[in-house]
């Protein structure tokens, strides 16, 4: 498959987290869209790494090209995971507070 | 990894281990002051590591990072707002009830994630610096959990925070495509065989710099700046203020540095704009601030704009220059908030302008530093913010440009405005009787007013010795440019 | 000991400090103990390092304390430089200053504000000291304003007078319009030469194009600092200070800063002939203007005022003449015998209960004899009476140097002789009215030691002072111009000028005759005066000399009503309205803007996006 369908179906997973994150107002639910874009940007990295595994390739030579991207999206993995886990303690604690995970609730703080 | 390589990371090594450390004392059920002598003297011990390796610098740690003397440097400036920031923490969490253990471990690991940015070459260790040090942040900023306000800040900072990590590693990854490496200066070598740059690497860079505005809070990603620095604990917000700021102003030096960012127009013109806009923005969103913590977090962003303005010309005296003004910008916002730090009560934060009418002839000493802090802010003469400005002000005017110098001195004085009426305000007469302070440790009392001091010292000695400062950054720049000819 | 340097005005800055901070909490003996030892020590040091420094031979001392800041090629150095000029500078500065210190002790001892007093004097000194030590010209203008700003606080000491306060405002602004020519002259010569440090602007001053335009710059300001015409309006009112005030800043040494900087600068002067006759005549014509003023005034200080103004003409002159160092060698003289004619003035107004009127004192020759023979001493040394008086020797330099030097002429010397018969006049006038003749007012009390010693002091050295340099054809003693020399050019004489001689002759029978007719006038015969007043003209005259000649009505009809016209006209502030539609704009920009932070995480969230696709399209389609 030609690159750009990789690109088109991972820019179509992050804009449905975009407009996910922007139109939801269940926190739990906007926390699930970021994790959308994390990983619609996993699947970019992973194509990008065997495109460029494939290239060096076909140059003929023995390569570890590529890894990089790889090795990115486990990182990628753990910091999200790290993310969910404070994230969803600070959801717990509005909760407390609110008693609602409603993020239109989100507005003492202004001008 | 040879020993070398080794020596050079002690500093970071020890720093890590602070954390470490300190979670080990909260699990033998330490009290509170041993936990933050404890944190005071590892702090301490980096700095003595830093002092102790400063000789094998520069080393590349390949492939992830580097260590030289830009990297000494920035992390030496985040290091010191951690001393003093830990030094504040200790009397404004001891009259809180919540425990306040638990709030050094998660200081010491965003000062890692802030260190690890300034030494990352590599987009994998800027992820994980950023990362470590936002995640930090978010429990950080909620960390007094009973309090509202700290939650809805935590909760909008963790939302658009994450967002924009998002943005950050999409542009990453178009990056990547475009030149199949991920180190600074794998990219910067593609970038010259390429000799172009096509839009999936103009894309990139603007996601990139989205991400990086973000976190500098620039206009026009600046709105939560204000609602974050408003609900975070003072302590908090003083370092969101300065450290995260100082990481993430390094890792765009070097990466600027290495891809020589600025000699592409269109970054240019996004980073003038920016710049442009946020100067504007910060300064007009501050006239009429009646809430001081919201206050600084504009005028914080006018001076994110300010330093931008540094960064344009992308030669060493811009690179100085914007240096010497984050480490005036930072130890005037440690002043500052230090003193909001002292002034907060039990129930609530310092944060109304009427809680500082007359605070000079109630306490003199406070008075003066916060008026000396913001006068520097102000950049007025014989503080450290005028040098940094006109330090600033010359790297603008020999690159010509125009534009972005008009703005900073128009809106320098647009600045002045707030700044003197919040001094009116210390100065005024007043009835208001405030409640005594309450007793704490006389040391920590006494730390506290030393640090003040030692503030007020640099501050004033930053303006009127600039030259032993200045000269100290070039030396450290110098041995940071040798890493070119890795 | 060229680490010393540094110390001659820290003393008194320390002093400001300690005073300014703790004055209040201070008991007064130990607030004139710090306030006047500061000085003392300054003037000891100066001694020292005076002696050291000549004894070394070296043409200037270099003391770098450290760079300001250096951005880009800018650089700014705090360094002081002492040489042989400023060593006299720093000289009269430190020492007469010690000694009106002391003096000041006694005389304001029951004033309230007596911290206030020491406290703005120190600083004073301390300006005074940078000014004349400065390496660069931003230092010197930074001492500049800062004597600038202790005069218009000592003007305007006893500040609930509303008199007081208006000549300390008129003092500001007039200095001020100087001091204004004299930063566009700064400016313009940065921009020619890119340097401000004084010796590089003597080697590089031959690159400049418009050297006559900064050097006239600069005149302007030496010409507000030192009241010289048509800036010289200040001075008189000036002399609301209290007594020792007007003896340190308005008589020994801040209206002298216009000589110390057009003779620190003569390298400019020397490139521009039409500056040096503009020097030469603005000089001269002050010294007649004043000197005539100074024959009818009736207040004893304004008398004194009229006559420094005159005197610092005198100085004026001779640097337009080229007489460089006949310039700072009446300065020096004048230092001590106009300081001591300003004590002896305040001991004599405090005697006789605040009474300034001369023709209401007299006969105090017998009561108040030391003062007597002190004042006497400053008054000779004023009228510069021949070989007695350290007057002379300065004064006769300048007249025959008006003439013979290489810039002088006849017509400068005639308006000299002319000034040193009116100085020998009112000099005269002065000592017989207040001193001879028949007690008017009882004395209240006898000055202490701590006032009379400071007198003794200065009349001594009013009479001695002058041996240090004679003229050519007496004595050959020349110290004074062998020092100065060192930095400043020598003198040039033109050929064929009389022999000195014959002119020395001349000046000094016109000052005898000048000193006996006021002898005849006050004292002998004074119907002739009383006659003289009797036909109108004559009064008209007088009035207009009282007035001093009238310059405050001239710049009140030239610009303060023009001025006040405009505000009258302007008083729906129009031009307001300009800088009123800034602010609102400001303030609108800013409701608008804080609109913006409304604290829904979704609106930050929406504008977030905005923002990066405005960025996106902003790099592709720019």
């Amino acid at each position: 498959m030609p690159i750009q369908y990789y690109i088109a179906l991972a820019s179509a997973l992050f804009c449905i987290g975009v407009v996910g994150v922007l139109t939801r107002r269940n926190a739990i639910i906007v926390f699930m869209c970021i994790e959308l874009m994390l990983n619609a940007v996993n699947l970019l990295l992973v194509a990008f790494s065997k495109m460029h595994y494939a290239k060096a390739a076909a140059a003929g030579a023995v390569t570890t090209a590529g890894t990089e991207g790889q090795l990115f999206v486990f990182f990628i993995m753990v910091v999200a995971a790290a993310e969910v886990s404070v994230g969803l303690a600070i959801i717990v604690m509005m909760y407390r507070n609110v008693h609602s995970v409603d993020v239109n609730f989100l507005n003492r703080l202004k001008n | 990894m040879d020993s070398l390589q080794l020596q050079a990371l002690l500093p970071f090594i020890v720093l890590a281990s602070a954390s470490v450390v300190i979670i080990l004392l909260i699990a033998a059920r330490q009290s509170h002051t041993v936990i933050q002598i404890t944190g005071f003297l590892m702090m301490c011990l980096v700095v003595l590591a830093m002092w102790y390796v400063r000789d094998v610098l520069p080393r590349a740690i390949m492939p992830l990072l580097v260590v030289d003397g830009m990297a000494a440097v920035f992390t030496g400036l985040i290091v010191f707002c951690v001393l003093i920031i830990g030094l504040f923490s200790f009397i404004y969490f001891e009259e809180r009830e919540e425990n306040p253990k638990e709030y050094y471990i998660l200081i010491f690991l965003g000062t890692l994630g802030a260190a690890v940015l300034t030494i990352s070459r590599h987009f994998i260790s800027v992820f994980i610096g950023l990362e470590l040090l936002s995640i930090s942040l978010y429990a950080l900023i909620a960390y007094l959990r009973n309090r509202n306000n700290a939650v809805e800040a935590g909760m909008k900072y963790l939302v658009l925070a994450a967002m924009s990590s998002a943005f950050l590693l999409f542009g990453m990854a178009l990056i990547y495509m475009d030149t199949g490496s991920m180190d600074f200066d794998g990219i910067a070598k593609q970038l010259q065989t390429q000799g172009h740059s096509p839009a999936l690497f103009v894309t990139g860079i603007g996601l990139m710099m989205v991400a990086v505005c973000f976190k500098l809070a620039l206009v026009p990603f600046h709105l939560w700046a204000a609602d974050v620095y408003q609900g975070a604990p003072v302590p908090v917000t003083n370092f969101i203020a300065t450290v995260s700021k100082i990481g993430v102003f390094a890792v765009l030096v070097r990466f600027a540095q290495a891809v020589q960012l600025q000699s592409y127009h269109f970054a240019v013109i996004i980073i003038s704009f920016v710049a442009i806009v946020s100067m504007v923005g910060g300064n007009l969103l501050a006239i009429k601030q009646q809430n001081i913590k919201r206050l600084l977090a504009y005028s914080s962003i006018a001076h994110l704009g300010y330093l931008l303005v540094a960064f344009l010309p992308g030669n060493a005296a811009g690179i100085e220059a914007g240096m010497f003004y984050l480490f005036a910008y930072s130890i005037t916002l440690l002043a500052a908030f230090g003193i909001v730090t002292m002034l907060s009560g039990r129930q609530a934060d310092a944060d109304q302008l009427e809680a500082y009418r007359g605070l000079y002839w109630r306490n003199p000493l406070m008075g003066a530093i916060l008026t000396v802090a913001l006068l520097s802010l102000a950049g007025i003469p014989l503080t450290a913010g005028f040098i940094g400005k006109f330090a600033v002000l010359n790297a603008g005017v020999q690159q010509q440009l125009w534009l972005p110098v008009i703005v900073l001195v128009i809106t320098s004085v647009i600045g002045l405005y707030y700044y003197l009426r919040i001094i009116s305000t210390l100065f005024a007469e007043t009835q208001v009787i405030f409640p005594k302070e309450k007793s704490l440790h006389p040391l920590f009392v006494a730390g506290t007013y030393g640090a003040l001091l030692v503030l007020l010292i640099l501050l004033l000695g930053a303006g009127i010795f600039p030259s032993a400062v200045i000269d100290g950054i070039k030396n450290f720049l110098c041995q940071g440019f040798r890493i070119i000819n890795f | 000991m060229t680490n010393l340097i540094a110390y001659i005005p820290a003393l008194p800055l320390a002093g400001f400090l300690l005073l300014f901070f703790t004055g209040r909490r201070m008991s007064k003996s130990m607030i004139a103990f710090v306030g006047a030892g500061s000085v003392c020590i300054a003037a000891l040091l100066t001694i020292v390092i005076g002696i050291t420094f000549l004894q070394s031979g070296s043409s200037a001392n270099t003391q770098t304390l450290w760079q300001w800041m250096r951005v880009g090629n800018f650089s700014c150095d705090i360094s002081l430089r002492l040489d042989a000029l400023s060593l006299v500078f720093v000289f009269i500065i430190s020492f007469v200053g010690a000694l009106i210190h002391i003096y000041s002790i006694a005389f304001m001892r029951q004033d309230e504000d007596y911290a206030r007093f020491f406290a703005s004097m120190n600083l004073f000194v301390f300006s005074m000291l940078v000014l004349v030590l400065a390496d660069n010209l931003v230092l010197l203008y930074l001492g500049w304003e800062g004597v600038g700003l202790c005069s218009y606080l000592l003007i305007g000491f006893w500040y609930k007078v509303p008199a007081n306060c208006a000549a300390a405002n008129k003092a500001f602004f007039i200095t001020r319009i100087g001091d204004t020519a004299m930063a566009i002259g700064l400016f313009m010569l940065f921009k020619t030469l890119g340097t401000l440090n004084i010796a590089d602007i003597q080697q590089q001053a031959a690159t400049i194009p418009n050297v006559t335009t900064i050097a006239l710059l600069l005149l302007m300001g030496g010409m507000g600092k030192s009241a010289q015409v048509p800036l010289q309006t200040w001075l008189p009112d000036a002399m609301a200070g209290p007594s020792p005030v007007s003896a340190l800043i308005h008589a020994a040494t801040m209206v002298t800063a216009g000589v110390y900087l057009v003779a620190r600068m003569n390298v400019l002067f020397l490139l521009s002939p039409a500056a040096m006759n503009v020097v030469a005549v603005v000089g001269a014509i002050t010294l007649f203007v004043a000197g005539c003023s100074a024959l009818v005034q009736t207040d004893i200080k304004r008398i004194l005022a009229y006559s420094t103004i005159s005197q610092v003409g005198y100085m004026f002159l001779a640097l337009g003449c080229g007489a460089w160092s006949a310039a700072i060698f009446h300065f020096f003289t004048h230092a001590f015998f106009k300081a001591l004619l300003f004590l002896a003035a305040g001991v004599v107004i405090e005697s006789l209960h605040h009474e300034h009127n001369i023709f209401k004192m007299g006969g105090l020759k017998n009561k108040m004899p030391l003062l007597y023979y002190t004042f006497l001493a400053g008054a000779s040394a004023l009228a510069a009476l021949p070989f007695i008086s350290a007057g002379f020797y300065s004064k006769d330099a300048i007249l025959w140097y008006s003439w013979s030097a290489g810039n002088g002429n006849v017509m400068l010397w005639a308006v000299a002789l002319t000034g040193a018969f009116i100085t020998a006049l009112y000099s005269a006038r002065l000592v017989i009215v207040v001193f001879w003749g028949d007690m008017k007012t009882p004395i209240a009390q006898q000055p202490g030691k701590l006032m009379t010693m400071p007198l003794v002091t200065l009349a001594i050295l009013s009479i001695i002072a002058g041996f240090v340099q004679w003229p050519h054809n007496l004595l050959h003693v020349t110290l004074f111009a062998d020092l100065v020399e060192k930095v400043l050019p020598a003198t040039v004489l033109k050929q064929g000028i009389p022999p000195e001689l014959l002119l020395q002759l001349i000046a000094a029978v016109v000052t005898l005759g000048g000193a006996y007719t006021g002898y005849l006038l006050y004292y002998k015969s004074p119907h002739i005066i009383e006659q003289w007043k009797t036909a109108e003209p004559n009064l008209n005259l007088r009035e207009f000399f009282v007035k001093g000649w009238r310059f405050d009505e001239l710049y009140q009809t030239l610009f303060v009503k023009p001025f006040l016209f405009i505000t009258r006209s302007n008083k729906a502030d129009v031009f307001d309205k300009i800088h009123q539609w800034l602010v609102t704009a400001c303030s609108r920009l800013n409701g608008w803007l804080s609109l913006s932070q409304n604290g829904s995480l979704r609106w930050y969230i929406g504008s977030m996006l905005v923002g990066i696709i405005f960025i996106l399209a902003l790099q592709f389609f720019l």
